[in-house]
């Protein structure tokens, strides 16, 4: 199929990366940390730049050309190109920059970057959109999984070998690195836990929630309301009750539950990440074609029977669905968690915006926002794989 | 076997099933009919306990049914249901198998009776077994359906609409099948349809309802000769001996010698057969019905090869477990004056005339007094072709026919 109807997501994206290049700043030399800097050009990066720009606006209008399958891997391969040709060319602006200066002076990434990353990213999203379509969903998913890997690599690569880690982001890092990971780490595992906890209380919710309309009513609307409190309110809320439980009952204290610290923040995450779950899970068990469970009851299937062997098999998809939807939910809020004393990739964010350091809260941030990503993109795969044979989309 | 005894279900002010009282005696085909909204279904599924009457009784094999464990009574009770409802989630194999699964069955003996179940239904074992019910048109999941509900061998069968969404020849077929098989097994079967001839030619008795009250219960044969009222007579239609017809398998008729001829013999011995008979089956070396010779079709000038005529079974024979109903149709609708009877690997067993058909209507019509079909004359047999035209070939057997 020839489709010469341009992809104007994909335009949207290479424009964008082309004016930012042109008209906004690369990188910023600072004299220290927290001091305004002097803008420099993409000009000043030199050529590295100027080869995938060129193969990207080619591989875009190219790509007009193309089968919708085809045109996907040309979309995706160009944006990827053009984020390793971002982050290497920054790392030789750095370099070049940090030359000359004095050693407590940093480059930090510009808004022009910002954007030609975006717009770059634009372009690999809307060719990786194209590759999941409906007709190209039998390449396989092994196909699709080169492009993230391939960003990953050049990114390494940036950092490893191309200046990169010259710039003001890695300095931050170089000197929080020994918090940074354990960082990370405690991030996940808070997400994690409190999405298990979700799981292990949603799921059944929702199961009870498709049998009886008056716990749905109940249920939904709880959850509901939980999804509208603002995460910093439900924090405060849970400071006081839990600080008198933990007052009243000194074994509370020694189990670590206090008003402060993880056990709000794992109370909160957990709560939030109900109403997907409760929600998919309903709608899951309420979609199931009701001539099939009348077939299984008809067979002399047990309640139990019809539910783990027919109803939540089909409903499956959707629950993973509910999943995938709290995780990254549970990712993002977990940074506010940081503010009540759970140590994680928001607490440097809420230090850098404390101290002004732009940097810092890119530290914090940055992170976040590829775990969210990983989350979305590996639950979906997940969801995917397990989904039965005979109820995938054709 | 199974005993209704004064059942009626309400929805509120509707009432579904009124009052119902009703006999199925071990291995007998009750057939339910009725216009829509009766209340056939209803009475299905009380008897299954899917549905829990608003009072009355219910006794299966003697027990009330009421006091027996919902699960284990529907484990008994092949159950076929309206909308079919296979598993989207599980493949042909594994949909046909899920009692048997939940009665521990293992694992070869799964997939063998899924094969066996498929080839009675008529539906290719090694195409289908894995396919997902999604890929299945209409037809093919309804007859999968019925596979399902036969799988653990219940002693009775629910069936409600089995053949519902199936083409009108297979389902000719399917009811042939299930009458043979019924013949076999001697189920105990309640079975739901809108088509008359459907119930005329499988029930032992059916059971015409209408608004949830059951009018009229009776053998087929009763229910054609003395209908209760106007509503039943309507319901039957006006074609009644004609519909006599769909009870009488074309194998209780049919002519076992009918005129043949090997179509490897040669011309000649084609020549002098269609010489005696005017018409003539053509078989090949194992039997089977390949074409026929037809002396009308002679002409001078023309070679025996032109003249005969291909036949593709499917569309010019029946076979022997089809109903006479049905082989009159045919030939009507070819306008035949015999057809021809072959079994499902293609041989040819025997034809079936205007003439036995009649006899067969006459039959049936001379125990209630009518006279016979008089208008069935008007298609004995009628002769164009004349003899000479028949020499002329049999000594120009190499001309050619323009
Ligand atoms: N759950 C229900 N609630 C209310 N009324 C119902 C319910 N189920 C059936 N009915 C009513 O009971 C009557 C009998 O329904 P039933 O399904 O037994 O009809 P049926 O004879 O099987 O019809 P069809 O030939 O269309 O399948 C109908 O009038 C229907 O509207
Ligand atoms: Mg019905």
């Amino acid at each position: 199929m020839l489709t010469r109807s341009p992809d104007r997501v994909a335009l949207t994206g290479a424009v964008l990366a082309l004016v930012s290049a042109l008209m906004l700043p690369a990188g910023t030399l600072r004299p220290n940390r927290l001091a305004q800097g002097d803008p420099h050009s993409w000009l000043a990066a030199g050529a590295i730049l100027a080869v995938p720009m060129l193969a990207l606006l080619l591989a875009v209008f190219a790509s007009f050309l193309c089968s919708r399958s085809l045109r996907g891997h040309v979309l995706s391969s160009a944006g990827v190109l053009l984020i390793g040709g971002i982050a290497l060319s920054l790392g030789a602006l750095s370099e070049s920059l940090m030359v000359d200066a004095p050693s407590i002076a940093r480059v930090s990434i510009g808004s022009g970057t910002w954007l030609m990353l975006a717009g770059a990213a634009i372009v690999a999203f809307s060719g990786w959109q194209a590759l999941m379509g409906k007709e190209s969903a039998s390449q396989g998913t092994h196909v699709r999984m080169v492009y993230p890997l391939a960003t990953a690599a050049f990114l390494f690569a940036a950092v490893a070998f191309g200046g990169l880690d010259t710039i003001s982001l890695a300095a931050e890092y170089g000197i929080r690195t020994a918090v940074f990971w354990p960082s990370v780490i405690a991030h996940l595992r808070l997400a994690g836990v409190s999405l298990v906890l979700g799981l292990a209380m949603g799921v059944p919710l929702g199961i009870i929630a498709a049998r009886d309309a008056r716990i749905r009513r109940v249920a939904l609307g709880v959850t509901g309301i939980i999804q509208t409190i603002p995460s910093l309110a439900m924090l405060g809320l849970l400071i006081a009750p839990l600080a008198a439980l933990s007052a009243a009952y000194p074994v509370l204290r020694q189990l670590g539950i206090r008003g402060i610290g993880e056990t709000p923040a794992m109370i909160a995450l957990t709560l939030y990440a109900l109403l997907p779950i409760v929600r998919n899970t309903y709608v899951g068990l309420a979609e199931v074609d009701p001539a099939v469970v009348d077939a299984g009851r008809g067979m002399g299937m047990s309640r139990g029977q019809l539910l783990w062997r027919v109803e939540m098999p089909l409903a499956l998809p959707l629950v993973l669905e509910g999943v995938r939807a709290g995780a990254v939910l549970l990712v993002g809020i977990t940074a506010v968690t940081a503010l009540v004393g759970a140590r994680n990739l928001g607490s440097f964010i809420f230090e850098g915006l404390g101290q002004a350091a732009p940097d810092l809260i890119l530290l914090g941030a940055l992170p976040i926002i590829v775990l969210a990503i990983v989350a979305d993109v590996g639950l979906s795969f997940i969801a995917d794989a397990v989904t039965p044979k005979g109820v995938r989309a054709a | 076997m199974i005993h209704l005894d004064g059942v009626t279900k309400r929805y509120g002010d509707t009432v579904a099933v009124d009052d119902l009282t009703l006999d199925v005696a071990e291995g007998e085909v009750c057939v339910l009919i009725g216009p829509s909204g009766c209340g056939k279904t209803t009475t299905l599924r009380m008897i299954n306990r899917l549905i829990t009457p608003t009072s009355g009784r219910i006794m299966i094999n003697g027990q009330d049914a009421s006091e027996l464990k919902a699960e284990e009574l529907r484990r008994s009770l092949g159950y076929a249901i309206q909308s079919v409802g296979l598993f989207p989630h599980l493949d042909v194999a594994a949909n046909i198998a899920v009692v048997p699964r939940l009665l521990g069955w293992d694992k070869p003996r799964l997939r063998g009776r899924a094969r066996e179940l498929l080839e009675l239904v008529g539906l290719e074992p090694e195409q289908y077994m894995g396919k997902y019910p999604r890929q299945l048109s209409g037809g093919e999941a309804q007859r999968i359906g019925v596979a399902r509900a036969l799988a653990a061998d219940p002693p009775v069968l629910l069936m409600d609409e089995p053949f519902g969404a199936v083409d009108p020849l297979n389902r000719g077929r399917l009811q042939g099948e299930f009458a043979r098989i019924q013949r076999d097994l001697h189920k105990t079967v309640v079975f739901v349809t809108h088509d008359i001839d459907e119930a005329i030619r499988l029930a032992d008795r059916i059971a015409i309802m209408r608004d949830g009250r059951l009018v009229q219960y009776d053998t087929p044969e009763t229910i054609l000769d003395n209908p209760v009222d106007h509503f039943v007579r309507d319901f039957v239609g006006s074609d009644r001996a004609l519909k006599r017809l769909v009870r009488v398998p074309v194998r209780d008729v049919m002519d076992t010698a009918p005129p043949v001829a090997r179509r490897s013999a040669g011309a000649k011995e084609m020549l002098a057969e269609v010489g005696r008979t005017r018409f003539v089956y053509l078989v090949d070396e194992q039997g089977r019905l390949t074409g026929w010779l037809d002396r009308a079709q002679l002409k001078g000038g023309c070679t025996v090869e032109d003249a005969l005529s291909d036949a593709d079974p499917a569309q010019v024979a029946v076979r022997p477990d089809a109903s006479l109903k049905e082989a009159l149709s045919r030939m009507l609708g070819l306008g035949f004056r015999s057809i021809a009877v072959v079994e499902s690997d293609g041989r040819l067993v025997g034809q079936v005339t205007l003439g036995s058909v009649e006899g067969a209507m006459t039959e049936s019509d001379e125990h209630q007094g009518a006279r016979p079909a008089e208008h069935m004359a008007e298609y004995s047999a009628e002769d164009t072709s004349d003899d000479s035209v028949l020499e002329s070939i049999a000594s120009d057997d190499q001309g050619d026919c323009t």
